[in-house]
């Protein structure tokens, strides 16, 4: 599918367009020379022909109920209607079946989603770039075709474009009334879609935009205006900045295990074979998860595993078939349910590759966390080290640097450690408890480098022994060397981020974000003794 | 869609279109002398008659038709008076802001009176013109009529829009009304004192309707007009099977437990709206289960429903966190959740226990889900185990949920009750 190099089609290319057209194979024609100058007809969705209601219902399994739900509150053309809340979890069609709505009810309407248009003025100007026909161009600079930054200039600009379009649509119908021209728009009304709303709560003038938007439909006092708003989240989540009479809500609950049944046997060549792939997957998946993007991108990869030994794929699997297939795939499940969340990035290079969890990294800006066992870590011996002891300096307390680095101090504290009164041990159980709550401790730079410096000259010491004192000083120099431009390369990595800093001396204190499991291995990589010089409560 | 049926089509668009109507809706409401209409349709006529200031707050609870009625009051004296009124509207979500209501002001005087606006003009300049035009219309006998909707939001800051307003009331050049409509019933105490002082004091609440009056409301609403070009019989049966819904017991009922939570005539008309589009097209005529469907469609329960959605890892999370709090612990993370989860599964050999990922996910979704919040939003640079949690389900509703739940595992039920 062309169709985003299409500059005609990219107004209407979301997210769910693409996927709808995926889904339904209604491609839609792609055309390749200059865009013609913008119609009224733009703001249709787009296609040769509106898609019937039939075709509406099979190409989204399981959400009859709404999609009929959806269609009564829309009403016949030319009905005015009160603004429509539609909710309901991730993935599960909200987006894709409004649009999909429209294209089969053919009537104008205006999108905008809250996640692109991630500022008022942005989502403002986007409306109003529709309404207006305007699109951006080198031509026009890439420049909005009004600049709007406040609810009231928006709210002028908003009725001056609706009137001028409605005027249109109305002079459109009265025309064409006896010969109705394919792909020209149906009605006088038209829509305005607010997707993800969610996120307005997080900008910055929420407590003025949410009610703004809300009331968007009385403060217009237009009836030919239709409000359409769609949120991850339940109504009751925008409580807190009420100031508004509640728009009639429409639920899209989750899809339930015989809808994704439904929703994963659609467009498969072997319906068969996958129906009993489903049987033995969809059941303990769907107790971990029931969001259908997750479960698409484990299926695809446990489908061709158990595709694996078969040599036909076009084959109808029979009884004993199934069984053999089944306990191939059987070891592959419960791994699989383990890393369902993975982000791979070469899907059929790394099938089972890994095993072992991998998503154990901390923050989840640190994708840099993930690293597979086979891969070398591309970083110098110098930063491997900084990050051990960043590590060290964020797990150990500081008071004991000194006995664990100190070669003479080091029993003396394992002395200390071996009568375990009552006291101590209670004191034991509530550390334990801080420090789930607390994670990585805090540190400033100056016992980062201390600790940097003992461990890279214990390292420097054994190479010495190894090497019979052939490169003295060698290691040492090449370790030292720039440390603090490794510290800030790390930084950015996001494996050591900046804390707030001391308040008392106001010098910044670091973190580290690194999991135990990722620095043992770095340690492994550098033969570096980590467990040794890590303290265990 | 409504093939079958032209005239039954042509119905549900007048009553849709009637619904989304407030001038119609709030027509039967005000015919009474005593009304709200009447007493503020007299107020307004006679400053207009006797050339003098005033103003005015409508206070009621959101959705009690305050802007309706001034409107239908507003268009009846437009009738009446013709080129002796001009209505300038703001709204506090708009215009709070001083600059950008003298702005507004200055456009809508521009566009009322057929002058060029400049949208270049300064503060100064626009509050100058405001002044000079109140004046201009006084000696022209012309009353300006301020509409203030949510006037509750102008009284932030420095109120100087309000001041100027009122202040330039207190002269006898000047012929004006302030209308300040709001749903915060101390909207006058908002005021600063050299505000409040030039402020009339005259209010007009504006009270939910009573069951006599709701009941006529939805007679007038739904019941199709005899003399239109909707077919006769049709419309005569569509009134008379309107009738027995209406007077049926268990409409009653419906009606009762939705007005329960709020009985203003906004929040009816959401309702009724759901109702008619319920109807269905081949019959073309309002029954009982239109009602009783729009009901159960406007009614939810958002937090059940999550509930329902969540999966079977979620739905541990959610019930480990629920013993974390019976065990007074004040606050707790991701990696004490897990503890519990650990604790939970090693003395009951649970069939449902996944890998720390799994469960990180789980709870992300929980997250996104607002089935569960940070306690603080402070600290984002910290990973998302060690940010403390708190449930934002009651254990009542996470333990029907439970309940409702299709195949929960017994042992969550058990865990959860202990």
């Amino acid at each position: 599918m062309g169709k985003e190099e299409s500059p005609q089609v990219t107004r209407r290319t979301t997210r769910s367009s693409s996927s709808a057209a995926n889904l339904d194979n209604v491609a839609e024609k792609t055309k390749a020379k200059d865009p013609p100058p913008p119609t009224l007809n733009d703001l249709l969705f787009g296609e040769e022909k509106p898609i019937t209601l039939d075709d509406l219902l099979s190409s989204f399994p399981g959400r009859r109920v709404q999609i009929l739900e959806l269609l009564r509150i829309l009403g016949p053309v030319n009905c005015p209607m009160l603004p429509v809340f539609i909710y309901g979890g991730t993935s599960t069609g909200k987006t894709s079946i409004i649009l999909r709505i429209f294209a089969h009810l053919n009537r104008p309407f205006v999108y905008s989603s809250c996640l692109t248009c991630y500022s008022p003025r942005i989502l403002f100007e986007s409306v109003l770039d529709q309404l207006l026909l305007h699109r951006k161009s080198a031509a026009n600079g890439y420049s909005s075709a009004k600049r709007c930054e406040r609810p009231s200039d928006f709210v002028n600009f908003l009725r001056e474009a609706l009137t001028s379009i409605l005027c249109n649509l109305q002079g459109n119908s009265g025309n064409l009334r006896s010969k109705k021209l394919e792909g020209q728009a149906n009605g006088h009304m038209i829509y305005l879609i607010f997707d993800n709303l969610e996120l307005v709560r997080e900008w910055i003038k929420s407590n003025t935009m949410l009610p703004f938007l809300f009331n968007l439909y009385d403060i217009l006092k237009m009836p030919e205006v239709g409000v359409i708003f769609i949120s991850n989240t339940s109504p009751d989540t925008y409580y807190s900045c009420m100031g508004y009479v509640e728009p009639t809500p429409v639920y899209f609950p989750d899809y339930t295990e015989d809808n994704l049944r439904q929703i994963f046997m659609r467009n498969q060549s072997n319906k068969k074979l996958y129906s009993s792939f489903l049987d033995i997957v969809l059941k303990p998946f769907c107790r971990v998860t029931r969001r259908l993007d997750e479960l698409s991108t484990a299926f695809s990869l446990l489908y061709k595993k158990y595709c694996e030994p078969l040599s036909d794929q076009g084959i109808v699997p029979n009884e004993d078939m199934k069984r053999r297939l089944f306990s191939q795939l059987q070891p592959h499940i419960a791994s699989s349910l383990n890393e369902i969340f993975r982000v791979i990035s070469l899907p059929s290079a790394e099938v089972g590759a890994t095993k072992k969890p991998k998503r154990k990294d901390t923050t989840r800006k640190s994708g840099g966390c993930e690293v597979p066992d086979q891969l070398d870590f591309h970083m110098s011996t110098s930063a491997k080290y900084l990050l051990i002891s960043a590590f060290l300096a964020s797990r150990n307390p500081a008071t004991l640097d000194a006995s664990l680095f100190d070669s003479t101090g080091g029993s003396d504290s394992r002395k200390r450690k071996r009568k375990p009164s009552e006291k101590s041990k209670e004191h034991k159980e509530t550390a334990e408890q801080e420090s789930l709550m607390k994670g990585p401790g805090t540190f400033p730079l100056e016992r980062l480098l201390a600790i940097f410096q003992c461990i890279t000259s214990v390292a420097a010491d054994e190479e010495e022994q190894e090497n019979d004192g052939l490169g003295i000083q060698a290691g040492d120099n090449s370790l030292m060397s720039d440390v603090l431009l490794q510290l800030s390369s790390l930084c950015n990595a996001s494996l050591i981020v900046k804390g707030g800093s001391c308040p008392l001396d106001g010098s910044t204190r670091y973190r580290s974000t690194v999991c135990e499991d990722m620095t043992l291995q770095v340690a492994r990589s550098l033969k570096f003794p980590l467990s040794k010089y890590l303290y265990r409560g | 869609m409504g093939r079958e049926n032209p005239a039954a089509e042509e119905a549900l668009c007048l009553l849709r279109s009637r619904l989304c109507d407030p001038n119609f809706i709030f027509k039967p409401l005000s015919d009474s002398p005593d009304s709200n209409y009447s007493k503020l349709k007299f107020m307004i006529s006679s400053s207009i008659t006797e050339a003098c200031n005033n103003s005015v707050l409508l206070l009621g609870p959101r959705g009690s038709g305050k802007v309706a009625v001034l409107e239908l009051v507003l268009r009846d004296l437009l009738l009446e008076y013709p080129d002796m009124i001009s209505v300038i509207k703001l709204s506090g979500l708009l215009h709070s802001e001083d600059v950008c209501a003298f702005k507004e002001i200055a456009r809508q005087l521009c566009v009322e009176n057929q002058l060029l606006f400049s949208k270049m003009a300064s503060f100064d300049d626009n509050s100058q013109f405001m002044i000079a035009m109140l004046r201009e219309c006084g000696l022209a006998h012309k009353t300006i009529v301020f509409v203030l909707d949510e006037f509750d939001l102008f009284a932030q800051g420095k109120q100087r829009l309000l001041y100027s307003l009122l202040d330039a009331m207190q002269s006898v050049t000047s012929q004006a009304v302030v209308i300040g409509v709001s749903c915060r019933l101390d909207a006058d105490q908002l005021l600063e004192k050299r505000v409040r002082s030039r402020f009339s004091h005259r209010k007009l609440l504006f009270l939910p309707p009573s069951s006599e009056d709701l009941q006529r409301l939805m007679e007038h609403i739904l019941s199709l007009p005899i003399d239109s070009s909707l077919p006769q019989d049709y419309a005569v049966e569509f009134n008379a099977k309107l009738q027995n819904v209406l007077a049926d017991k268990r409409f009653k009922v419906i009606i009762d437990t939705y007005m329960n939570s709020d009985s203003t005539a906004n929040h009816l008309l959401g309702f009724l709206f759901r109702a008619v589009s319920n109807m269905k097209l081949e019959n073309g005529f309002l029954t009982l289960e239109n009602f009783e469907a729009a009901l159960s469609n406007v009614q939810r329960q958002p937090k059940l429903e999550s509930l329902k959605d969540c999966s079977i890892v979620e739905l541990y999370i959610l019930v480990c966190m629920k013993r974390l709090e019976v065990k007074e612990q004040n606050s707790y993370n991701f990696n004490s959740m897990m503890k519990e989860y650990k604790s939970i599964h090693d003395s009951l050999r649970t069939p449902d226990y996944y890998s720390r990922s799994v469960c990180l996910r789980a709870f992300e979704h929980l997250l996104q889900r607002e089935l569960i919040s940070f306690t603080d939003k402070r600290g984002q640079n910290q990973s998302v185990e060690f940010h403390p949690v708190k449930l934002l389900v009651s254990f009542h509703e996470l333990h029907q949920g439970l309940k409702s739940y299709r195949s929960c595992p017994a042992i969550l039920q058990k865990l959860m009750a202990g």
